[in-house]
């Protein structure tokens, strides 16, 4: 078994094996949700304080990440007691845990790991305690599932038969806790917003939150010193900060970059902004795409490759149709490795080097969806070594969106535009190589 | 409108309900079509539909290891605790047996042999807000139709209350529409038929025009109730599920009791609490499932708007659909699809991503797009050439080689239907806290 926790993770793993009740965990960028998550379930199991436990995530991404962490953690014993299940599809082919949809092995093993939308195949059973994972981009009513395979009968019969049972209960999350669902809520609610019909719905975690006891998360292992400070700044966390090890960690490159790719490379700034002027288009009815941006990409991308071939790459953009152009011309270039994905995609994943496409650029200096501060947040803080920003530099400075109409100056884009120009990073000009 | 209050299960079991209706998905536009005798006679019946039946032998046997695979993978799908393959094949197959005899003595008695059969085919009037799925139509000459029923749970017609009846008239507007583009078009329908066990309720013709103004008057009301209007309500002066202790009865009588005492201001006010949440989170859950109908109404509103080519030449342009596809070939639950190689390449933005949900569309000579042979599955491998959807089921795939193979396909978006998955857990702890809040004198 190998795990190494900080102080606070292992706070909190304390917290919550000594705890029988629905609580939060909030955790900003790379603070090791997902590690604190599988090792309070190999803890809980291994304590004999539950025989069964649930790692839920909104995304097969995260709930693959699950999967690897215990991996991690326990080794090739994970398989013994760990077992994937869901939609096939989503599963990542290479996890070494074992994936099965069959009621007859998911019952022999002690941690299950699902997205919550398959958690309606699994069979009837009780997890004497839960780990819920992504749940800022969820909603009340999508934690309920997990929480029905908490209740215990007994607890409920109990309650049942006690004189004045329904005073002493106020509240939906009460009456859980009481029927002896045990939980922890794992989220951040400055990553992702709950997809609503309503604007202002509280994500489930917040709704955890303003109901019952939560700790947050502070130290990073994922975002090197300037990185952190601009995410906590930008979404003001509050100290969140780099742990000792990982603050002075800058990109290592096997050969230097050309000279046309040297600006916006250099190993030792962390944050490269690179003011490319591209005219976005409209793909379909909600989506946006830049093609001098989506080449921009692509040909850094190339030049990391041939540069640094063994650093992890991710291209971030908030709009899925620049995700298919920024694909489409990688595949072109024969690049099947570097993966694209959207700012909902990105969550619960990291990248050695990140590059982020803005895509929004107008005479109307509208920044639309791109300005929110869960999009930007997300995109910034998935890298460990080196950010790339590509964009319209003036445009996230002085645009506005609809949820900062009144005030462009509270608008998350200019804060971060302001942030990266005065103490984070570095604004450059296109250089010649990406004008085509 | 089915599960406003997260009711989504009654409380029998359908699995061999389904498997039946599967087979006769298969058996319909094959053995049963082949064997089609007009004008059979009385003591012929029980000789044909024995016919039938020895001919879909294959076809039952595909639908039972069908319906194992789902018990494997859903333990909900085991209809009981007793449950052995042998009981259920028996069960399967007299029901099968008990259609096929209806089907003799009821249809083919008084009908040529159709020309062509579809099964289970999902049409939607985007403009009278109108969906439902057709268990079969049949094709006659010259393009009249017949429209077909099964009823493989309730093999008692007697016990029904009539509601069948009501079905069958909201599925024969969905014809209507499909053969002519009318609901009110009645030139080539020919006749409606509900199936049941040995037996068969054809209604006389013309249909009545009550018959008719009820469906369309309970559509409305479902329309205005989904779009956060506040319709009178009005009970049925008889409720087939309440009143005579149907199925879900119990669920439904729950909250009747549940809204009186509400009302009645009898509710503890912490339970009362817990209870106006969940009522409000359930209408927000309705509200966005409208969201997810959106892709429908923009492409009819184009079609309505520009006509069905230009229209479907600018949202394949758009990439809002997909169009090109022919299916090449079937692999278990997954049908693979090719696209026609005179088509741009280049014009790669699409939404055709792993685990995408959608509607492959067959395109059918002038019935509309949204009425045309469709199946629901997702995308499980997409590159230039190549589409691997999965589909709900290996019978779901055999119907759509036999229903789409000779088709251009059109791609379209669709969503999963999030209704019951997220109403459903609702209901539970609905039900969980009036178990332990309410008094038990409530």
């Amino acid at each position: 078994m190998r795990l190494l926790l900080d102080s606070e993770q292992l706070r909190v793993l304390n917290w919550r094996t000594n705890n029988s009740d629905i609580a939060a965990l909030e955790g900003p960028p790379g603070c090791g949700k997902t590690t604190v998550g599988s090792a309070l379930a190999i803890k809980l199991i291994a304590e004999g304080i539950a025989k069964r436990v649930l790692l839920v995530a909104y995304t097969n991404a995260a709930a693959n990440e699950f999967g690897w962490e215990l991996f991690h953690i326990l080794g090739p014993s994970s398989a013994n007691i760990c077992i994937r299940t869901g939609n096939p599809t989503g599963v990542d082919p290479t996890l070494p845990i074992p994936f099965s949809r069959s009621i007859d092995i998911i019952l022999k093993k002690r941690i299950v790991i699902s997205t919550n939308l398959s958690l309606k195949r699994l069979p009837t059973m009780r997890f004497d305690n839960m780990i819920i994972d992504e749940a800022g981009v969820e909603r009340i009513e999508h934690l309920l599932w997990p929480f029905w395979f908490g209740v215990d009968r007994q607890a409920q019969a109990a309650h049942r038969n006690q004189d004045n049972a329904s005073a002493q209960i106020n509240d939906l999350m009460e009456l859980i806790s009481r029927c002896g669902t045990v939980a922890t809520v794992v989220g951040d609610p400055k990553q992702s917003r709950p997809i609503s019909p309503i604007n202002s719905d509280y994500s489930a975690i917040e709704w955890v939150m303003k109901r019952s006891h939560w700790d947050t998360l502070r130290i990073s292992h994922r975002l090197p010193d300037r990185l952190s400070g601009l995410v906590n700044e930008f979404a003001n966390y509050d100290g969140l900060k780099s742990a000792p090890e990982i603050a002075p960690r800058r990109l290592t490159v096997e050969v230097p970059p050309d000279i046309e790719y040297r600006d916006i490379i250099q190993p030792d700034e962390v944050v490269t902004w690179v003011d490319v002027n591209g005219n976005e288009r409209p793909m379909g009815p909600t989506s946006w795409a830049n093609e001098l941006e989506a080449k921009a990409c692509v040909k850094i991308s190339n030049h990391l490759s041939k540069i640094a071939p063994k650093k992890t790459k991710v291209i971030v953009t908030r709009f899925t149709a620049q995700k298919h152009i920024i694909r489409n011309y990688l595949q072109r270039t024969g690049d099947y490795d570097t993966r694209v994905t959207t700012t909902t995609g990105a969550l619960g994943t990291q990248a050695d080097i990140v590059i982020f496409s803005l895509v929004r650029n107008n005479s109307e200096r509208n920044v639309g969806a791109v300005g929110t501060l869960q999009d930007l947040n997300v995109a910034i803080s998935r890298s460990k070594e080196k950010l790339i920003i590509l964009g319209n530099f003036d445009m996230m400075l002085n645009g506005w969106t609809a949820a900062s109409s009144v005030s462009h100056r509270k608008s998350p884009a200019r804060n971060l535009a302001r942030l990266v120009e005065s103490k984070y990073g570095k604004i450059i000009d296109t250089p010649r190589v990406l004008h085509n | 409108m089915s599960y406003p209050f997260g009711v989504s299960e009654g409380e029998r079991d359908y699995l061999a309900a389904n498997t039946v209706h599967d087979v006769m998905s298969i058996a319909l536009p094959t053995t049963i079509l082949d064997n089609w005798q007009q004008g059979a006679k009385k003591f012929e019946w029980v000789d044909i539909a024995e016919k039938m039946e020895k001919d879909s032998e294959d076809i039952v046997e595909k639908a039972i290891s069908n319906a194992q695979e789902k018990i494997k993978t859903e333990e909900k799908a085991l209809p009981s605790k007793n449950f052995n393959l042998e009981g259920f094949r028996a069960d399967v197959e007299y029901r099968f047996h008990g259609l096929l005899v209806g089907i003799a003595k009821r249809l083919m008695t008084h009908y040529e042999q159709p020309k062509r059969a579809l099964t289970e085919v999902t049409i939607s009037n985007v403009d009278q807000h109108h969906e439902g799925r057709l268990d079969a139509a049949l094709e006659f000459y010259q393009r009249q139709y017949g429209v077909l029923d099964w009823k493989t749970n309730n093999m008692n017609q007697a016990s029904t209350g009539g509601k069948d009846r009501w079905q069958l008239v909201s599925n024969i507007l969905l014809a209507n529409y499909r053969y002519s583009g009318d609901e009110n078009n009645w030139d080539k329908f020919r006749f409606g038929a509900v199936i049941y066990h040995q037996k068969a309720y054809l209604p006389d013709l013309p249909i009545q025009q009550d018959w008719i103004d009820k469906v369309k008057n309970d559509r409305q009301f479902a329309y205005e109730v989904l779009c956060g209007g506040r319709p009178y309500t009005q009970k049925p002066q008889f409720c087939p599920i309440c009143d005579k202790g149907g199925e879900s009865s119990s669920e439904c009588q729950f909250y009747r009791k549940d809204s009186r005492l509400a009302y009645e201001g009898k509710l503890p006010p912490e339970y009362a609490r817990i209870r106006a949440q969940l009522i409000k989170r359930r209408y927000l859950v309705l509200d966005e499932r409208a969201e997810t109908h959106k892709h429908k109404f923009v492409i009819q509103t184009m079609i309505n708007n520009f006509g069905e080519k230009t229209a479907l030449e600018e949202l394949e342009n758009t990439c809002i659909i997909y169009g090109n596809y022919r299916l090449d070939s079937v692999e278990g639950n997954s049908v693979i699809l090719t696209r026609n190689a005179s088509v741009d390449r280049n014009n790669a933005i699409t939404f055709l991503e792993p685990r995408k949900v959608v509607r492959i569309i067959g395109r059918e000579e002038d019935i509309p797009l949204l009425a045309s042979v469709s199946e629901k599955g997702f995308v499980k491998e997409v590159d230039d050439s190549k589409l691997v959807i999965d589909l709900d089921g290996s019978i779901a795939a055999e119907r759509a080689k036999q229903q789409h193979s000779t088709l251009p396909l059109t791609i379209i978006p669709d969503e999963i239907n999030l209704t019951r998955r997220v109403l459903e857990p609702m209901h539970r702890f609905h039900k969980l806290a009036a178990g332990v809040m309410l008094p038990p004198d409530l």
